[in-house]
C-alpha cells in the first residue's frame, strides 16, 4: 500500500466520525420504523390487548380490499395529473420569464409565495374560495355566465379540484428549479441552430428539451415522490370524500389507524405502499445520469 | 418587421408573468379579506374590494382555545428542529464533500429514501415508541422525528455551500495544523454562513408547515400552529373569519422571512432539487 492510499484511508476513517451523528438520527427516524413496520405487518393488533402472528393474512386481506386499490389508484390518479400539470405550466413560465426583463427578480419572488403556504393553509384558502354558495370563485363564474359547480363536494369534481389546489401550490416548484436551468443553457447551440434556419418549435424540441434533461427529471422526481405522499390537501378539504373519491394512500392509512385503530393493517398498508414508492423513485434513478457524469 | 415581432413577444411574456402573479398572489389577498371582514360583508354580491378591515378577529383567535399556545409551540419546535438539524447535518455534509468515505453512494441513496418516505410509514411506529418512551404531544419528540426530512434536504443543501470554498484553504488551515474539526469550524463555516443560514430558513419553513407527522404525534400539549388551523375548518360554515385570520397568522411569518431570505431561497431550491 502507498502512503498515498494509506493517507486517504485515514482520512476516510476521520471523515466518516463526522457522519455519525447524521447516521444515528437518520437511523432512529427511518431504520427502526421502517422494520417495526414490516415487524408489526405480520401481527394483528388493535391498540389494545389484541395482539397475535398471523403470518400473510394482513397482506392477503390487503390484495383483496377493493378500499386499498381505490386509494392507491386516486393516488396514482391524483400523481400522474398534478405532476403533468404542473409541470406543462412550469416549464411554460420559466421559457417566458427569460423574455421578461425588467421587474424580473420581482416576479420570481412574487410567484414563489404559494410555496411558503403549508398544506392546511392551502385548503382553508381553496375552502373559502370555492364554497359552492359563499365562494368568490362561484360568484366569478357566475358572472361569466357558468353554471354553480361543486367543486370539492363533487363526487365527479373532487380529485380534479384537489389537483388544481395542488397545481396552484406547487407549480412555482418546477418553475423555479427549470428556470435556474434555462439561465445555465449555453448560448452558442442556439445562435447557430438559429442561423441554420431552425424555427423557434424546432429549437426548444431538439435543443431546449434535451439540454434541460436531466434537471427536468429531478424536478420531476421530487414533484412526483411528494404528491405519491399527498396527505394535507384532502385531509384540510375533502377528508378522503365525497365517499371515497379522493382517498390517497396516506389518508386510508391514517383512517386505518387513528380512527378505526387498526395499527397492525395500516402498517401493512404503508409497507407495501412505501415499497411502490421506491419502485417509482428506482425508476427515476435510472434514467438520471450517474454521479460520475452528472455535473 | 423583425423589432414588431420582438416585442409582441415580449409583450405576451409580460402579459403571462402577471396573470401567472395574479393567480398565485390573489388567494392569499383574499384570505386576508375575509379575515377582515364580518361574515355579512364577507358574503356580499357583489364583493366589495374597498372596506374598512375589522381586525377584531385576530385578537380573538389568539385569546381564545389555545391558539397562542400553538403558537409558541411551533416556534419551539423549529428552534429546537433547525438547530438539531444544523449540528448533524453540516458536520455529514462536509464529510461528504471533502473526504472519500466509503459507501457515501449508498448514504446518499439513504437520504433519498429518507426523504421519500411516505410519513405514515414512520408515524405510527414513533407513535408507539413516543407513548412508550412518554415523549408523545412534546416538542422535543416532534423535533427529532423532524430530522427524517430535514437531514436529507439541509445535506443536499449544504454540502453544495460547502462545496464553493475552494479546498485549498482547508488543506492550507490543515497544514497550519488545525484538526478536520477546526478546518470545518475556522474556515468552512465562516464563508458558507450565509448558505447555512438560507438553510435553517428553508428548514425552518419546512417544519414550521409540517402537518401530517404533527397530527399524529401531538394531542394537545405540543399541538402546533398547523394543527390549530386545522381545528377551525371543522366550523368552516359558521367562523370563516376565525379560520381565516387563524390562517393569516400563521402564514405572514413564513411570508416575512421567504422576502428576507429570498436571493438565498432560490439559490437554496434550486441547489437542493438539483443536487
Amino acid at each position: 500500500m502507498t502512503l498515498r492510499a494509506r493517507t486517504r484511508l485515514r482520512r476516510g476513517d476521520r471523515g466518516s466520525r463526522f457522519l455519525v451523528p447524521a447516521v444515528v438520527i437518520l437511523g432512529l427516524t427511518s431504520i427502526y420504523p421502517t422494520l417495526y413496520s414490516i415487524y408489526m405487518s405480520f401481527f394483528d393488533w388493535n391498540w389494545g390487548l389484541r395482539f397475535n402472528f398471523v403470518g400473510l393474512a394482513n397482506y392477503v386481506e390487503l390484495a383483496t380490499s377493493e378500499r386499498f386499490r381505490t386509494a392507491l389508484w386516486n393516488t396514482i390518479v391524483f400523481t400522474v395529473s398534478a405532476v403533468s400539470v404542473e409541470f406543462v405550466l412550469g416549464l411554460g413560465l420559466a421559457l417566458v420569464m427569460t423574455r421578461v426583463r425588467v421587474g424580473q427578480g420581482m416576479l420570481r419572488t412574487l410567484l414563489l409565495v404559494p410555496l411558503m403556504v403549508s398544506g392546511i393553509i392551502v385548503s382553508v384558502i381553496w375552502k373559502v374560495m370555492l364554497d359552492p354558495t359563499l365562494g368568490v370563485l362561484s360568484y366569478g363564474l357566475q358572472l361569466l355566465g357558468l353554471p354553480r359547480l361543486g367543486f370539492l363536494g363533487d363526487p365527479a369534481m373532487a380529485m380534479g379540484t384537489i389537483v388544481l389546489l395542488d397545481t396552484w401550490w406547487q407549480t412555482a416548484f418546477v418553475f423555479i428549479v427549470l428556470s435556474a436551468a434555462v439561465q445555465a443553457l449555453p448560448v452558442e447551440p442556439f445562435e447557430a441552430a438559429e442561423m441554420d434556419g431552425a424555427n423557434s418549435w424546432q429549437r426548444f424540441r431538439f435543443l431546449t428539451l434535451p439540454l434541460l434533461k436531466p434537471a427536468i427529471l429531478v424536478v420531476l422526481m421530487f414533484r412526483t415522490v411528494d404528491c405519491l405522499k399527498v396527505f394535507a390537501i384532502i385531509y384540510g378539504t375533502t377528508g378522503g370524500g365525497p365517499l371515497t373519491t379522493t382517498e390517497s394512500v396516506q389518508i386510508l392509512a391514517y383512517r386505518q389507524a387513528f380512527k378505526a385503530l387498526d395499527m397492525s393493517g395500516s402498517m401493512t398498508t404503508m409497507v407495501v405502499f412505501s415499497a411502490f414508492a421506491l419502485l417509482v423513485l428506482a425508476f427515476y434513478q435510472r434514467l438520471l445520469p450517474s454521479e460520475g457524469e452528472a455535473t | 418587421m423583425r423589432r414588431r415581432r420582438w416585442s409582441v413577444g415580449t409583450w405576451t411574456a409580460y402579459a403571462i408573468a402577471l396573470v401567472a402573479t395574479v393567480i398565485s398572489l390573489f388567494p392569499l389577498y383574499w384570505l386576508f379579506v375575509i379575515s377582515t371582514k364580518t361574515p355579512r360583508e364577507a358574503f356580499e354580491t357583489p364583493p366589495q374590494f374597498i372596506y374598512i378591515p375589522d381586525f377584531s378577529k385576530y385578537f380573538e383567535v389568539w385569546n381564545s382555545a389555545g391558539f397562542a399556545d400553538a403558537y409558541i409551540n411551533s416556534i419551539q419546535v423549529v428552534l429546537l428542529g433547525v438547530g438539531l438539524t444544523l449540528l448533524v447535518a453540516t458536520p455529514a455534509a462536509y464529510a461528504i464533500i471533502r473526504f472519500k468515505v466509503r459507501g457515501v453512494r449508498y448514504l446518499r441513496f439513504w437520504l433519498l429514501l429518507a426523504y421519500t418516505t411516505p410519513e405514515f410509514l414512520f408515524v405510527i411506529p414513533m407513535y408507539v415508541l413516543y407513548q412508550q418512551l412518554g415523549v408523545y404531544d412534546t416538542v422535543a419528540g416532534l423535533a427529532v422525528i423532524y430530522q427524517v426530512f430535514a437531514i436529507p434536504f439541509a445535506v443536499w443543501l449544504i454540502q453544495s455551500f460547502l462545496g464553493e470554498v475552494p479546498k485549498e484553504l482547508g488543506d492550507s488551515a490543515r497544514v497550519d495544523g488545525c484538526s478536520e474539526l477546526q478546518t470545518l469550524l475556522k474556515v468552512y463555516l465562516p464563508l458558507a454562513a450565509p448558505g447555512l443560514a438560507a438553510t435553517a430558513i428553508l428548514v425552518g419553513i419546512n417544519m414550521w408547515n409540517e402537518v401530517t407527522i404533527a397530527l399524529s404525534l401531538t394531542f394537545d400539549e405540543a399541538r402546533t400552529v398547523q394543527i390549530a388551523v386545522a381545528g377551525y375548518r371543522g366550523y368552516a360554515a359558521i367562523r370563516w373569519q376565525e379560520m381565516t385570520a387563524a390562517a393569516v397568522m400563521a402564514v405572514v411569518p413564513m411570508i416575512i422571512f421567504a422576502g428576507i431570505a429570498q436571493r438565498y431561497i432560490v439559490k437554496g431550491l434550486t441547489f437542493g432539487a438539483v443536487k
